[in-house]
């Protein structure tokens, strides 16, 4: 592993870009739902208040953390930190400035699902860690959705990589040159999306956060840094979420080279991924802002008899198809 | 029992154990701050994983001794203190409680002060039920619908601002009248007002009957029927959701309800996505009613002299406030303040119906069932104690409350 | 996803064209305190007092409902043969509500309430106004 390997990783196109975009997703997440509310939004801080999630971040930094009595004090206090690496490894397996990864071995596909399994299981271990009454619950309620929407989101992720006939992410990038896998695997795509919003705990999904029931779900005894890095790591998830959807059913940084002049390819690879990850987070919170929010049986209902049946559809149509 | 430290009469505490058995670890606490809450109020859920099993409501925490405040108070200040009661059903509260003072002085109201009466408390009974509607989407994760209702509630608070000089605390009503005159050239507002908010109350009954996740989130949750009704005795749109078709405004008409005659609207189902549906109604209905008023409006003068000094004698008021029947009763001793204000609030009838809604729903559906009476505990928090072995009502005098709080705390220190 | 069931609509996400529409109108939010404050011409705000209006007679000390008046004593004025105490009132604005009984009482027109709204102050001393009371002196 060479120096420029490690910037790659720790700069760009690796955690710090990824950082960066979690506030920009965190702020236009906002910003968009505001306005399709009628109102403004973030304001003051910065052009736009773009830098209001940072503000916020760097305000909870600040404040006091309280770590209750009977509380789980390793988990509780070195569980976030652990949080946020699920999604910050995650992101170092998505090719952003070119058809490769910084990192990429045959089989990342699997590694990103075992990410995705760990971040639960964090949520889920933070929340029984901090031993409340609205945490305990929301715990049930995590675990009950993450049954549910586990099995679709593995479904419709493989589609693509048996169309591509690759297990690494770079591979199903790179087999997207002629056309998009969204337009041969629609429904794998919109059950994707769906699945995401359970993950995200977005709504009608957020379900284990669901403030008007039960305060704020598994996040309710942090506060101060370790709730700063909780939020961070949701927003990074987003992205990271955002991500992979745009790279393995829109082609992520794949497009049609106009270029062949070594920075301005890395410019144009880029912007292809960062407006296809923009899309994807746009329909995202589209999503999240037109819906009510459902209750925990009607959830899991939605995924083994709805989206279950249909990603398998998908699947058996895509096998066919090969 | 969780709370040892609770001051409550021996008696209430036993009956109410006595009630339910249950283990701490069975109960969630919802409130007293709570973000479903908008105001402070404790309910004790006891679950069974997310089912629920008994609720105990435990009222009081916004008591403030406005009853008897009112006693050290003129007429004319009683109307400003019985208005802070509450602050959505503001002018509904002055209303009833000058009309019972006007009822002790027989006093023969101005018929254009009574249609300015109709036409305000309409207006509040519009953002009333826009208030309910939004947090209906807040309570059910739908931060839209929440925003798009309390944005076009500002348009019903402007104009209840352009004629009474406020938006939520109107200090509109005098006995005798009401305090200003229209402001002049305010028919075209209140016309295009009422088109606008009658156009989106047609939208967001479409919305709330045809958007899926919300129906699965309303439909079905928390009903009751007639027969449980007529038993609990809810009153407003609790009731008339039941097919009872209850209202005051009809049934005893005051103001100027005589001439303008409201259309009692009812649904069937007794569930809140019947409440929504009622609620959009009523919305519409209290438009049709505005601009009628404003109409109809004759000239003439709006307030008369009313005298510092009221007869003795008693008087009985009730108002359809927009959460339901408002009741005061006021005895005066023959001088310048009253006897005795007794008021009963419609969340004080409504929240045993509650209650009763609630049980065997899931912890997911507290927030919508528990406030689809549209609760007000600022209203509702009187002092009155019920005691339930006893099976009768006594209201605490200063005094009594005062050596209670001595002997609780004396046998606290003990023990 | 929407499926048909009997006469009515039903569909999910029904609210996504509003949505669209209500983004790109202008937000309902007032720009208050980068803007000016817009409120009605009857708005209710601080209270003002006309000193050379008001000849202390003290009406609305005894109609106010918040107890936001108090009057002062400022000397003795000779009527005829008798000697009269002429008094002048303090507002002790941190109570005051707003509500306008004083005016509506003041048979001077002495009062009035201004559309003066932002009365948060560290310091509610501030909010004594007792410009009636130094006229005389």
């Amino acid at each position: 592993m060479d120096v420029l390997q490690v910037v790659e990783i720790l700069v760009f196109p690796g955690l710090t870009f990824f950082v960066w975009l979690a506030f920009v997703f965190d702020w236009l997440d906002r910003k968009t739902a505001a306005r399709m509310q009628g109102r403004v939004g973030p304001l003051v801080a910065g052009p736009h208040g773009i830098l209001q999630p940072v503000a916020d971040f760097f305000k909870l930094t600040t404040k006091e953390e309280i770590v209750p009595e009977y509380s789980d004090k390793l988990v509780f206090e070195w569980g976030p930190p652990l949080f946020f690496a699920a999604p910050a490894v995650g992101t170092i397996f998505i090719p952003v400035i070119s058809l490769s990864a910084i990192i990429s071995n045959p089989y990342d596909l699997l590694f990103i699902l075992f990410v995705l399994a760990f971040s639960t299981l964090m949520a889920a271990m933070l929340g029984y860690a901090s031993a409340g009454r609205y945490s305990t619950i929301a715990i049930g309620r995590l675990v009950v959705q993450y049954t549910g929407f586990e099995v679709p989101l593995i479904i419709s992720i493989v589609t693509p990589a048996i169309l591509a006939k690759s297990l690494s992410i770079e591979g199903i990038v790179g087999a997207q040159s002629g056309y998009w896998f969204v337009f041969i695997a629609p429904i794998s795509f919109g059950v994707f999306i769906i699945a995401a919003l359970a993950e995200l705990e977005k709504a009608p999904f957020d379900i284990p956060s669901a403030k008007t029931e039960i305060v704020a779900g598994w996040m309710t005894e942090f506060s101060g840094e370790a709730l700063a890095y909780i939020k961070l790591t949701k927003n990074l998830s987003y992205v990271f979420l955002s991500a992979l959807g745009a790279s393995l059913f829109l082609g992520g940084s794949n497009g049609p080279i106009l270029t062949h002049i070594p920075i301005l390819q890395d410019l144009l690879f880029s912007s292809y991924f960062l407006v296809k990850l923009f899309a994807v987070g746009f329909l995202i919170f589209a999503i999240r802002t037109a819906l009510a929010r459902i209750r925990i049986e009607q959830a899991t209902r939605v995924f083994w008899t709805i989206l279950t049946p249909l990603s398998l559809l998908q699947l058996s149509i895509v096998i066919a198809l090969r | 029992m969780s709370d040892k430290e609770d001051p409550q009469p021996e008696g209430r505490k036993e009956a109410s154990a006595g009630l339910i058995q249950y283990s701490p670890e069975n109960l969630v606490p919802f409130g007293p701050v709570h973000p479903a809450l908008k105001e402070p109020e404790y309910f004790k859920l006891i679950l069974e994983g997310e089912k629920i099993i008994e609720v105990i409501p435990r009222i009081g925490y916004v008591h403030r001794g406005i009853e008897r405040a009112a006693q050290e108070r003129t007429w004319i200040k009683n109307i400003y203190l019985f208005e802070r009661i509450c602050g959505i059903c503001s002018f509904a509260h002055s209303l009833a409680y000058v009309q019972a003072v006007e009822g002790i002085l027989q006093f023969e109201v101005p018929r254009r002060a009574r249609y300015i009466r109709v036409l305000v408390a309409e207006l509040e009974r519009i953002h009333s039920h826009m208030l309910w509607l939004g947090l209906v989407g807040y309570w059910t994760g739908f931060d839209t619908l929440f925003m798009w209702i309390w944005k076009d509630r500002e348009h019903v608070l402007d104009l209840v601002e352009a004629i009474t000089g406020n938006r939520i605390h109107k200090s509109y009503s005098t006995i005798s009248g009401v305090r200003r005159d229209l402001p002049e050239n305010i028919a075209d507002p209140v016309k295009k007002e009422m088109a606008y908010i009658q156009q989106r109350a047609k939208y967001y009954k479409d919305l709330v009957s045809s958007e899926e996740t919300l129906i699965s989130r309303t439909k079905g949750v928390g009903r009751i029927d007639a027969d449980l009704a007529k038993k609990l005795c809810p009153v407003g749109p609790l009731l008339r959701c039941t097919g009872i078709a209850r209202d005051v405004r009809i049934e005893d008409p005051y103001a100027a309800y005589d001439e303008l005659i409201p259309e009692i609207k009812t649904s069937t189902e007794g569930d809140i996505a019947s409440l929504l549906a009622l609620r959009i109604d009523e919305v519409n209905e209290s438009c049709r009613l505005v601009l009628e008023a404003i109409e109809k409006i004759p000239s003439g003068p709006v307030k008369l002299t009313a005298p510092r000094s009221v007869p003795k004698g008693e008087s009985m008021f009730h108002v359809e406030a927009p959460r339901g029947e408002l009741f005061y009763y006021v005895r005066s001793p023959g001088g310048i303040a009253p006897e005795r204000v007794k008021i009963r609030t419609p969340t004080m009838a409504n929240i045993l119906t509650a209650t009763a809604m609630l049980k065997g729903h899931t912890l997911a559906d507290v927030p919508v069932v528990l406030t689809g009476m549209d609760p007000c505990f600022g209203c509702m928090d009187r002092v009155s104690v019920f005691e339930v072995d006893k099976q009768k009502e006594w209201s605490v005098l200063g005094e009594e409350l005062r050596q209670y709080g001595i002997k609780y705390y004396k046998e606290r220190r003990a023990g | 996803m929407s499926k048909e069931t009997g006469s009515s609509r039903k569909e999910i996400g029904g609210a996504m064209g509003e949505m669209f529409r209500i983004a790109m109108e202008r937000p309902i939010t007032k720009q208050y305190p980068f803007g000016p404050p817009e409120f009605a011409e009857r708005f209710r705000g601080k209270l003002d007092v006309d000193p050379v209006k008001c000849t202390g007679c003290g009406v609305c000390e005894v109609v106010c409902p918040a107890t936001v008046i108090r009057m002062v004593s400022t000397g003795k004025r000779k009527v005829g043969t008798r000697e009269i105490e002429t008094k002048r009132p303090i507002f002790d604005l941190y109570t005051c509500i707003s509500c306008g009984q004083c005016v509506d009482d003041c048979r001077f027109g002495a009062l009035e309430l201004t559309h003066e709204f932002e009365l948060a102050t560290v310091d509610k001393n501030s909010l004594i106004m007792d410009k009636a009371l130094k006229s005389v002196r």
